[in-house]
């Protein structure tokens, strides 16, 4: 080795750095607020509120939400309300039967960036792909087979306070969905309606595409990207 | 496991135990919030080293000018220390302060390439990771730093 850098060496072992604290300590403390899974705190007040309003409105039927617009996308049904309906805002994530993958009831698309799901379960056509654990998830991938569906089985309900883009995503021929910001209601089939975080939609061969749970539109188009 | 190189890298950048601290926790949250990212088969200290960096340099915008490294004062060696590896005794107490205070005086890049490189003694991907470049740049950026050491502090000084 020459000698400036054997010099160099030697001169590292001398620096004083700090003693390293307990990151892990830090870490923990930072999480409860900001990771602890799809729905953090601020969401369950925004639901606790949202649901104060609904039940007000409950008592005076013409209050009760209108729907604004509404459009398909895959085998989605998208609707936009004035005011959120109450959900329960602790609704346990229910995605039906844990299965196999080679058990599902058609050939599931895989990511080549997120490798295999920790778990996946299906109820019926659809099929949802978990990363995470079912009490901390981190991301939830659901692939729905055909586009044929009664139009009111999968449904997503968006508020005014939600945001919605059309976004193009390179390699796909159809437009995807980004829904982002304040919580948007999912209505799966056999399964309680739930608030649900950031996500975006797009259409994959014969199969709808939901990802929730990327915190920023570049993440999600970027895993968007990786499924074949 | 990471804990200490994912702190003295954030402690380089940053310079304060208190904002490395931060950093590397901050860093840490991100890298488990991402690590559906990651892929599998993947080095992972690269990665997380990079993550580490970005932080780091987020947190510098604005900061004060940062505090220089320190020589720890026990160098001459206490009862009980392991002896110093023969690196450590081959350069004298006074031509280390010569070479940290010339190594201060390079720009902050090359700099955090020789410190990536010999203080935490990173390879050269971990380097290139940190530094946010390609492994050929961070390869040169090492070469001008030494040269310009070399130049600074002549061997025979």
């Amino acid at each position: 080795m020459p000698d400036l850098e054997r010099e160099l060496r030697g001169l590292g072992e001398s620096i004083a750095f700090p003693p390293t604290p307990d990151l892990a300590a830090s870490v923990r403390a930072r999480l409860p607020e900001r990771t602890s899974s799809l729905w953090p705190r601020r969401l369950v007040l925004v639901a606790a509120v949202l649901g104060a309003a609904v039940v007000a409105g409950l008592a005076i039927p013409q209050a009760r939400s209108a729907i604004l617009r509404v459009f398909g996308i895959g085998a989605l049904r998208v609707e936009y309300v004035d005011k959120l309906p109450a959900v329960e805002p602790r609704a346990a994530l229910d995605l039906g039967p844990a299965i196999s993958a080679e058990h599902a009831p058609f050939r599931l698309l895989e990511s080549s960036l997120l490798g295999e799901p920790d778990g996946v379960y299906a109820s019926g056509n659809v099929v949802t792909q978990l990363y995470g654990s079912p009490d901390r998830v981190r991301l939830l991938v659901t692939q729905i087979s055909g586009h044929g569906l009664r139009s009111d089985v999968v449904k997503k309900v968006v508020g005014t306070t939600t945001n919605t883009d059309f976004v193009s995503i390179a390699g796909l021929s159809t437009q995807a969905l980004w829904i982002e910001g304040a919580p948007h209601i999912l209505s799966l089939p056999n399964a309680p309606d739930r608030l649900a975080a950031n996500t975006l939609i797009w259409i994959q061969g014969n199969r709808t595409m939901r990802l929730e749970g990327a915190e920023t539109l570049d993440e999600a188009v970027e895993i968007a990207q990786s499924f074949q | 496991m990471h804990q200490a190189i994912a702190f003295r890298t954030a402690y380089l950048v940053v310079r304060s135990a208190e904002d490395a601290e931060e950093v590397a926790a901050d860093a840490f949250l991100k890298a488990y919030r991402a690590l559906g990212r990651f892929r599998r088969g993947k080095p992972f200290r690269p990665w997380l080293l990079t993550i580490v960096a970005n932080e780091a340099r987020n947190s510098l915008r604005g900061a004060a000018r940062r505090q220089a490294l320190a020589l720890r004062v026990a160098d001459q060696g206490r009862p009980g220390d392991a002896a110093p590896s023969p690196e450590a005794a081959a350069i004298g107490a006074e031509r280390r302060s010569r070479l940290l205070e010339a190594l201060d005086r390079l720009p902050d890049d090359q700099r955090l390439a020789v410190e990536c490189r010999f203080f935490l003694e990173l390879d050269e991907a971990e380097t290139a990771a940190v530094l946010g470049v390609r492994r050929g740049t961070a390869k040169s950026r090492l070469s001008r730093a030494l040269d310009r050491l070399r130049e600074e502090v002549p061997e025979d000084a």
